[in-house]
């Protein structure tokens, strides 16, 4: 009796508790809210954006798959490599943005060479685990004599939504950036996966 | 004394005249073909490159839009068109004896890197594109079916560069002026790019 009485008393403690972490919840829940309306007015603000990236092709006077830092600033989408001239695209001739999905060998020529070069076919295991996911961004945009131009960027899994989110809060249309086509990729490398 | 010097005149003359006469020639044969060049018989033309159609295929808007760049950086290396300009150019209104290159997905394989890298047989990405050659009239100029494939080595974009670089052969092989006067007797033949049926 006296046994369940205090079992009885200590759920009745609890249940302050209960009471105080809800209330905790409640305040960070509304701190993240607050966040997160502070950060949506900093993309209309034009504050500078800036992630890295690769360009695999499309911008002009940049090589082909090189490493940089792609940009937003003052409606600019500018890319720059180290040491190198930046490249720069005005974001009101953007005509559309896409996004994609990947999946790639890594390491290179130097680990192409390594798998090449192991016995019994040990490259091919290696190979098995050593491939990673990126997000590829297809722009299209013109140039001043209004010809169409392609630029595809590769970045890392997850960023290329944010580059597209950044370019639509710089107005540009969106309306057919969508990832619809780059499903049979998607969908091959989840059988990849299995 | 006097029959050497004579003998050695004679050996300078004729080797002057040896060296000379090729020469001269040579030159003049060059200057014809020039002459010929710039009577107006070769017809200099400029292409339009217009944006890959992605027809009933779901092809990702990258693989288009690499097409479309490697078909004008592969156009301009093959140095076999005065201008190579981009759709919607502004200056193609102005450019005479204008092209339009037309080019639509006819089949697409979706590869995959690392299956290629584990098995060497499996994962190839191809692509099958059909590309026309027309006159601003619409006339066809050149009918054909081109394949960009990547077996081994490479991402799965590297299939695009090799498609764009067997159009670029298969519009250099043929040749434009002899293509567009058959072409009011009959249809050009729809041939890939290594010249099989």
């Amino acid at each position: 009796m006296y046994r369940l009485f205090v079992l009885r008393e200590n759920k009745s403690g609890c249940g302050g508790g209960h009471a105080l972490i809800s209330l905790c919840t409640l305040l960070l829940c509304s701190g993240i809210g607050a966040l997160a309306q502070s950060t949506a007015p900093a993309l209309h603000a034009n504050a500078p954006f800036s992630i890295r990236a690769t360009h695999v092709l499309g911008l002009p006077n940049t090589k082909t798959n090189c490493n940089g830092t792609l940009s937003t600033q003052d409606n600019v989408l500018r890319f720059q490599q180290s040491g190198k001239p930046v490249a720069q695209v005005d974001i009101a001739s953007v005509r559309d943005v896409f996004l994609g999905e990947e999946s790639m060998q890594v390491g290179g020529l130097p680990m192409k060479i390594g798998k090449a070069a192991a016995p019994y076919g040990g490259g091919r295991v290696v190979s098995l685990f050593a491939h990673k996911k990126y997000d590829t961004l297809t722009l299209e945009y013109v140039d001043s004599n209004g010809g169409v131009h392609g630029a595809i960027f590769q970045l890392k899994e997850g960023q290329g939504e944010l580059v597209r989110n950044e370019l639509v809060a710089r107005g540009v249309s969106s309306s057919s950036g969508e990832d619809q086509p780059t499903r049979p990729s998607t969908a091959e490398v989840t059988r990849e996966n299995k | 004394m006097r029959t050497s010097r004579r003998r050695l005149w004679i050996i300078r003359i004729a080797a002057i005249v040896a060296i000379a006469v090729p020469g001269q020639v040579l030159s003049q044969t060059a200057a014809v073909r020039t002459s010929a060049k710039s009577g107006g018989s070769v017809t200099h033309w400029s292409v339009q490159v217009d944006r890959v159609e992605p027809g009933d295929r779901d092809i990702p808007h990258a693989f288009q839009v690499a097409i479309y760049e490697n078909l004008v950086q592969e156009l301009n290396k093959t140095k076999q068109f005065t201008q190579v300009l981009r759709e919607r150019d502004r200056k193609a209104s102005e450019v005479p004896n204008l092209l339009i290159l037309k080019t639509t997905v006819v089949k697409y394989a979706p590869g995959s890197e690392t299956r290629r890298a584990v098995t060497t047989v499996s994962g190839a990405t191809k692509l099958m594109v059909r590309t026309q050659l027309l006159t601003r009239d619409g006339e066809i100029v050149l009918d054909r079916t081109v394949n960009g494939n990547v077996r081994f080595f490479g991402s799965n974009l590297r299939a695009t560069h090799n498609l764009a670089r067997n159009i670029a052969k298969a519009i250099k092989q043929s040749n434009l002026t002899m293509v567009r006067a058959s072409y009011r007797d009959t249809q050009p033949p729809t041939v890939n790019a290594d010249g099989t049926q």
